[in-house]
């Protein structure tokens, strides 16, 4: 085609952009079960935005990595001998076999188990053997590292970006992407507690990206963790008390929030008083945030206790100090890996507290999470019927009854009930994302957060 | 206490009385393991908690694939992140979440076979036996899927009466990533 990627083109500008319309809510459900579209996902999305790979945290002293994906690449996060952190393709040189088998560890270089090429830890050729004798000194190391990606960091979260036109990550993010960044660091800085749990749903990943706006679904998914006494959804939910805010590319927060008198109070605290606060609370609620966590976040994001997504597929969990990765494998498969943090300066007694915490309410076994992954298989696995898929999925929720709002910081968001403004938002800029070939398209044809009536 | 090499077979097993004692324990823990398994797959989930111990330990770290010389870090260590990492009160909240009528992932109800072998002794000191088994645990749901996990058990019976409470049950999976979409099952 015209336009030189590789990916064959079944989908055109138009199609793609008819894929979801914003007026009536209504998204086709191809957009679940497409191999065609998924393919082209992986060049227009993630080899093109920034990826979550990992905190400094997990890799702290020189030598150690930490394996992850952009997309359906591996690659290798390591920190070097000066401290900087590297993100390498994870394919050797010569014939391209995986140089990091493990999952996470600590290297002096990278050894190829092939035929023992060895590269740095910031990816340089460092010898093959034979390099004199069989090659005859021909192979121009200089031209043979791994090829490293872009990586930034924001508060400790390093990110990758295989794209050398994307914006800076502090322009990607955007202010709603940071303040959900800053949401992990309301309490302090973090760091991450040792274990990234996986686990594999064979389920379209967008279906579980957009499941984290679904406010709707946690009263039905969840009732069971209800009765079983696990958490009480009414300390969670407040459907009335909810905030969604719409971020640049996509990036949006989505949930309950502290109603702006209620944080008028708030404000006129102390620190000490606020932890007083918190302790008096029912145990589900979420502890209020410091001071501090005002100058991270703005006026606006420290009333959220929703659950913002870093476009594409980094969750962040509400107050919950958790991540959630959502790893494309197929258009019908999912890896999910869950991070979880902890404030640095916590006394050992809360950070056991909120260790507990995420070991059961998501992964795998967590008392809500185990409800969720059949839903998104068998959304996944219906889209794939002719008639199934024909009938379209409805986010329509709220439509036209969402008044934005801005903040001082330029902040676009709307307050009221549950609704599927999150949703609408995420596909919206999905099909945004896929239509433009490059960054420069992207850029000029993308919506901005809108203002007025939503 | 007994250590193990007192109780190995000898010339003469058939006269020695503490290789007796010992069969007959074998076989008490053994029963025991086939019948608490038997409860989990008939979905006897409130008759398999009266089997645990009030201060039960049940624990499942996370596994990783790492290289032989970062061996250490093969598995999360207690109180980091796990799988499991359950006292008596969320094992209960499990059964009550499973008794609910509204846990989806469990309506229907999933298949599981739980198998238990390679049963040995590892200590015993008072009341308290420490056994290592091998499970596999083979689950199918609706009409295609079929998961399985397998690995290591070390599991501590106290006697309790006439019959064993399970202390603690630590599960060492020989899988790092979790090939399914939930762990609603128990183990
Ligand atoms: S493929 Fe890596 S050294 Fe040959
Ligand atoms: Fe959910």
């Amino acid at each position: 085609m015209a336009d030189g990627t590789q990916v064959p083109r079944a989908w055109d500008r138009h199609e793609i952009l008819s894929l979801f319309d914003p007026a009536s809510g209504v998204l086709d459900r191809r957009v679940h079960s497409d191999e065609a579209l998924y393919r082209l996902e992986l060049e227009r999305i993630f080899a093109r935005g920034w990826n979550f790979m990992c905190h400094g945290s997990q890799i702290r002293e020189p030598g150690d990595y930490f394996v992850t994906y952009i997309g359906e690449d591996q690659v290798i996060a390591v920190r070097d001998e000066e401290g900087a952190v590297n993100v390498l393709l994870n394919t050797c040189r010569h014939r391209g076999n995986a140089l990091c088998r493990a999952e996470q560890g600590r290297a002096k270089s990278f050894v190829c188990s092939y035929h023992g090429w060895n590269y740095g830890l910031d990816g340089r050729l460092i010898g093959a053997p034979g390099l004199s004798t069989y090659y005859h000194g021909d192979l121009d190391r200089s031209r043979l590292g791994l090829v490293k990606a872009r990586v930034e960091e924001y508060l400790g979260f390093y990110f990758a970006t295989l794209s050398p036109d994307a914006p800076s990550l502090h322009d990607y993010l955007g202010e709603v992407g940071r303040i959900g960044l800053g949401m992990m660091c309301a309490y302090g800085e973090v760091e991450c507690v040792d274990g990234v749990q996986k686990n594999i749903i064979d389920c379209n990943w967008k279906i579980a990206v957009d499941n984290l706006f679904d406010w709707y679904h946690v009263t039905y998914s969840h009732a069971s963790a209800d009765s079983a006494g696990f958490f009480d959804i009414s300390e969670i939910l407040h459907p009335k008390n909810q905030m969604v805010m719409l971020g640049e590319y996509g990036h949006a927060i989505g949930g309950p929030a502290t109603p702006q008198e209620i944080q008028d109070q708030i404000d006129a605290l102390s620190d000490e008083q606020r932890e007083a606060m918190s302790r008096a609370q029912p145990r589900n609620s979420p502890r209020v945030r410091p001071s501090s966590a005002t100058d991270l976040m703005g006026p606006v994001g420290v009333r959220s206790h929703g659950h913002p997504n870093i476009f594409p597929n980094l969750w962040i969990t509400m107050s919950g100090l958790q991540m959630c990765l959502r790893l494309p494998r197929g258009p019908s498969r999912t890896e999910l890996w869950w991070f979880t943090f902890v404030p640095k300066d916590a006394h050992a007694e809360l950070k056991r507290k909120m260790i507990w915490q995420a070991n059961h309410v998501f992964g795998p076994a967590g008392l809500l999470e185990q409800d969720d992954g059949e839903n998104w298989s068998q959304s996944t696995r219906a889209a794939g019927g002719l008639a199934s898929r024909g009938l379209g999925a409805r986010i329509g929720m709220g439509l036209g009854h969402g008044a934005v709002e801005e903040g001082p910081r330029g902040e676009r968001y709307v307050e009221g009930l549950v609704s599927e403004h999150g949703q609408r938002w995420l596909y919206r800029a999905w099909t945004e994302w896929m239509a433009a070939r490059d960054w420069a398209e992207l850029e000029a044809n993308h919506a901005p957060p809108p203002s007025g009536a939503v | 206490m007994t250590t193990l090499n007192q109780a190995r077979p000898t010339a003469d097993a058939r006269n020695d009385t503490g290789m007796l004692e010992r069969l007959v324990l074998q076989h008490q823990v053994e029963q025991f393991l086939y019948e608490e398994a038997a409860l989990l797959d008939a979905r006897k989930y409130r008759q398999w908690l009266g089997l645990l111990a009030d201060d039960i330990h049940y624990w499942m770290p996370i596994r990783r694939t790492v290289t032989n010389q970062d061996l250490d870090m093969e598995f999360t260590k207690p109180g980091a992140m796990a799988y499991f990492d359950d006292d008596r009160t969320v094992l209960e909240m499990r059964v009550r979440k499973l008794e609910a009528g509204s846990a989806w992932s469990e309506d229907p109800p999933s298949r599981s076979r739980h198998f238990v072998s390679n049963v040995r002794m590892l200590d015993v000191v008072g009341d308290e036996i420490t056994v290592e088994v091998c499970f596999h645990v083979r689950r199918t749901r609706l009409n295609s899927e079929l998961s399985e996990w397998f690995g290591r058990r070390e599991d501590t019976l106290r006697r309790e009466g006439d019959g064993f409470r399970l202390a603690r049950r630590h599960i060492f999976l020989d899988q790092t990533v979790i090939l399914t979409s939930n762990m609603s099952t128990l183990f």
